[in-house]
């Protein structure tokens, strides 16, 4: 029998599941539901093996798997929808590079807002532009349940995608929403012509950061230097094309005063993930007493309440010292 | 439950000879040390004729000592001391539980002691207690509450009794049996004995049988999931999660043979006290140096008949209060029930639970990784629940002042040394310790507001002196030195074990002192919390702290 799932929603990872299930060897049975009935049409014309159900209840009911294909701003929204029919063996697959307000992770929102509790945070450079290109793709796919893990490994089943295992669902989420932020901060770097040797530092100082969010927050710390850590971030700096690569250096270059980066950033109408991310975490590490100078920076340069050049150079030659990977953390384990 | 042990361990578990081999092992060894009372000597008697007979043995001959070996084991747990209840239990098996449980009515029992009365006022109980004799009718209840002291047994009990249910089946540690009124009493509260010094493993998991056996055949139960004392005095930080796990196998156990009233209901409790009775033995186990502390402590107060008179006495003259709190029941998987018993999801709608446990076809079944997933949260739910639902009195806030001041005047002082060897600065100003009353009872009464934590009804309008006061009174009264003494307008540190002690019970909250003068342990409160009782009092190194400032 093979695999039922639901996705619901048209982020990134509906795509993916799309492509991934013309390539599986396992065959499952894909059902799609989203709001917006125009990119429901786009994605039926895309992938007509996929059912298009008439609503969420209608995707959900017989799915064992259930992918909530919805960037973070949109996490919870959606997960309230789905929870009105969500049951207790389902497993939920988000892979959401963002947080809510408040650095609500994805795990955490799937959980306020239904009974589930199979859920499985996707992480690690998996891009959805490289399969069937016939490369080497690789995903982390955190989950406190094996069920979880089997589904994903089910869905992956004779495609070149390698899914690397974890437990560590808030390090995934902590390391994936954080690389965003990242992918801004590089693109201000880039904009600035700062060159690559700015582009290390920040990248291990992102790293570090990233790593003390997540530790305050219960993370395994070797997940930062693992697939969805320093993993992800290799691969995500070296593609200019991402969006947030280019908000970076758009904002680098000093963005046109009418345009408030923290509302929109065309051709969405939705605030980027980056930057939710940024301003969340900047008041986590307030919060928390957390040490966190680039991203205080970078939150600063999106609010626009510093400018980029100045404050980057600045952060870049801050002592180093700090930035050795929490030794007794990593010998405590 | 012989019977149910071996269905359980012939599929699939280790072989009969090395279960046996084990048992063997880990008895002998704990006889060695176990001198030579008549209990020990049956014992031995008992693993020589196992190991003579599995020397050479067939299939047929290790289940039957399989069989007696368990059957040796559950006559201990079940009975202790009393042939009556020994008798009736080994002869007619679980159902006939019921009857001994009933057959002396613990009301009578009560009227005998003429003290008792006067406990009854002295024991508050307050919280959901509607609501699990509600649930009683819809289903099992487990009982977890919090764990300080050797009276906790009987308080527990007593409370159970007062709230109108019918008494509920729960492990008390053999040296509680020791004394035999107390051992007649607990048993008619429903205790059955736990030997802690049992390492076997087969000991262990007939122990776990015992519960859920007790559980599928109807009777609630109670666990203290701390598995001992709080030895540092502060909220648990870290569970035993074994018995509440064996809660969720016998809800799917229910679920599969299709029971009448197949759900389960975890229901937290804490018990509060503004002294503890065995207060400096355990505070002087936790402050040993790691790996020097013991799980099992046999010989404190409680041991002391003196000392217990003395506590009940002082508990009664002062009209102190014990605090039984109930708190919001759950089910098998950490989500909070409803007054009809219905699982709810956060956002207050109807949850299927069973489909929680089943297979890709629909059944039913255990799976331990995925249980122990579901146990650890029911475990973060139960903790919360405890920081929620803790009753702190006078005693706490007042020790919290003297005790942080202390941290404060000594602040170059590493938290260990300053506790055992004393500081340059051992007194407070009076007016400096009513300055931090104040400002705690403020935090502490907005905290409260919103549930966060439970104030004694009493300082509800007290004022700071108010606390000063009965936190000396009540301090003056039991321990030997008392924790806290005043002279003039000095407040001293006599006891500074005590006071650490009692400041603990505020500890996990982010009350006053700030986190840097706080003691080192609220940073990793699972170090401090009774589950272990191990945990390192001294600061820890700062790259710890993942870089905090």
């Amino acid at each position: 029998m093979s695999l039922r799932i639901a996705v619901i929603g048209a982020g990134r990872l509906a795509e993916v599941m799309g492509r991934l299930l013309a390539a599986s060897s396992t065959k499952p049975e894909l059902t799609h539901w989203t709001r917006r009935d125009d990119v429901a049409g786009a994605f039926a014309e895309r992938h007509p093996e996929v059912r298009r159900a008439q609503s969420i209840a209608d995707a959900a009911r017989d799915a064992q798997v259930v992918v909530l294909a919805v960037p973070a701003p949109a996490l919870e929204e959606v997960a309230a929808l789905y929870g009105a029919v969500a049951r207790g063996d389902q497993v939920v697959i988000h892979a959401s590079r963002g947080v809510g307000e408040g650095f609500v992770l994805g795990h955490q929102a799937i959980r306020a807002k239904t009974c589930v509790r199979k859920i499985v945070a996707l992480g690690g450079p998996l891009h959805s532009r490289e399969l069937g290109t016939g490369r080497v793709l690789a995903a982390v796919a955190a989950s406190r349940f094996q069920d979880g893990i089997e589904a994903v490994r089910a869905m992956t089943a004779g495609t070149p995608v390698y899914v690397h295992p974890t437990q560590d669902l808030v390090g995934v989420e902590v390391a994936g929403a954080m690389s965003n932020v990242w992918a801004l901060a590089s693109g201000m770097v880039e904009g600035l012509e700062l060159g690559d040797t700015a582009r290390g530092l920040l990248m291990t100082r992102g790293l570090v950061e990233a790593q003390r969010i997540g530790l305050a927050l219960g993370a395994d710390p070797a997940t930062f230097a693992g697939l969805a850590g320093l993993g992800d971030l290799i691969p995500r700096k070296v593609s200019s094309t991402e969006r947030h690569h280019a908000h970076g250096a758009a904002l680098a270059r000093g963005l046109p005063k009418t345009q408030d980066p923290k509302v929109s950033t065309p051709p969405d109408d939705r605030p980027l993930e980056g930057v939710v991310t940024a301003l969340a975490a900047r008041t986590l590490g307030a919060e928390k007493r957390l040490r966190l100078p680039l991203l205080d920076t970078i939150a600063d340069v999106i609010a626009g309440t510093r400018s980029a050049r100045e404050s980057l150079e600045k952060v870049l030659q801050l002592d180093l010292e700090d930035l050795i990977l929490p030794r007794a953390a990593l010998a405590a384990r | 439950m012989v019977a149910r042990y071996l269905r359980d361990t012939t599929h699939g578990g280790p072989p009969l000879d090395e279960v046996l081999a084990e048992a063997i092992y880990q008895e002998t060894r704990r006889l060695d040390e176990a001198g030579t009372s008549s209990r020990a000597e049956e014992d031995r008697a008992f693993w020589k004729d196992v190991k003579h007979q599995l020397g050479r043995s067939s299939d047929r001959t290790q289940r039957d000592l399989l069989a007696s070996a368990v059957r040796h084991y559950a006559t201990e747990i079940v009975g202790n001391f009393d042939p009556r209840v020994y008798g009736v239990v080994s002869k007619a098996g679980p159902p006939a539980l019921g009857l001994l449980l009933n057959a002396v009515s613990p009301k009578r029992i009560l009227a005998g002691f003429s003290g008792l009365p006067r406990l009854d006022d002295a024991v508050v109980i307050k919280g959901e207690v509607e609501h699990v004799r509600r649930l009683h009718d819809k289903g099992r209840v487990i009982m977890v509450p919090t764990h300080v002291s050797n009276l906790d047994s009987i308080v527990i009990g007593f409370a159970i009794l007062r709230m109108g249910l019918p008494p509920m089946i729960y492990g008390a540690g053999l040296n509680l049996f020791s004394n035999p009124m107390l051992g007649y009493f607990m048993h008619n509260l429903g205790a059955y004995t736990v030997d802690r010094k049992k390492t076997d493993p087969l000991y262990k998991d007939v122990l776990k049988t015992y519960c859920a056996v007790t559980l599928e055949l109807g009777y609630d139960n109670i666990f203290f999931p701390g598995g001992t004392r709080s030895r540092s005095g502060a909220i648990e930080g870290k569970l035993k999660l074994g018995l509440l796990g064996s809660g969720l196998n016998t809800y799917v156990e229910n679920l599969t043979r299709k029971a009448d009233k197949p759900k389960l209901y975890v229901v937290p409790a804490t018990l509060s006290y503004e002294l503890t009775l065995e207060a400096e033995t355990l505070v002087d186990d936790f402050l040993k140096d790691v790996g020097k502390s013991r799980y099992i402590i046999s010989d404190d107060e409680f041991s002391q008949p003196r000392r217990v008179f003395d506590f009940i006495s002082s508990l009664l003259s002062l009209e102190s209060r014990i605090h039984v709190h109930v708190s919001r029941p759950m089910d098998p998987f950490g989500n909070p029930v409803d007054l009809d018993g219905n699982s709810l999801d956060p956002m207050g709608r109807v949850v299927d639970t069973a489909r929680y446990v089943v297979d890709a076809s629909g059944q039913p079944v255990t799976d331990e990784a995925r249980d122990a997933e579901y146990t650890r949260e029911v475990g973060e739910r139960v903790i919360e629940a405890f920081l929620r639902d803790n009753v702190l009195m006078s005693t706490h806030l007042l020790a919290r002042a003297v005790f942080g001041l202390l941290r404060k005047h000594n602040a170059r002082l590493p938290l260990i040394r300053l506790i055992r060897a004393g500081g340059q600065h051992e007194d407070v100003e009076m007016v400096e310790v009513y300055e931090v009353i104040e400002r705690l009872l403020g935090e502490l009464r907005a905290l409260a507001l919103s549930d966060g934590v439970r104030l004694d009804p009493r300082l509800d309008r007290a004022r700071a002196e108010d606390v000063v006061s009965e936190g000396l009174r009540h301090f003056a009264t039991y321990h030997e030195t008392p924790a806290v003494s005043r002279k003039g307008d000095r407040l001293f540190a006599s006891d500074r074990n005590l006071l650490f002690y009692y400041q603990n019970r505020v500890e996990g909250y982010g009350v006053w002192p700030e986190p840097e003068l706080s003691p080192a342990l609220s940073r990793d409160r699972r170090s401090l919390g009774g589950g272990s009782g191990r945990g390192d009092p001294g600061p820890r190194p700062r790259g710890a702290e993942g870089g905090a400032r």
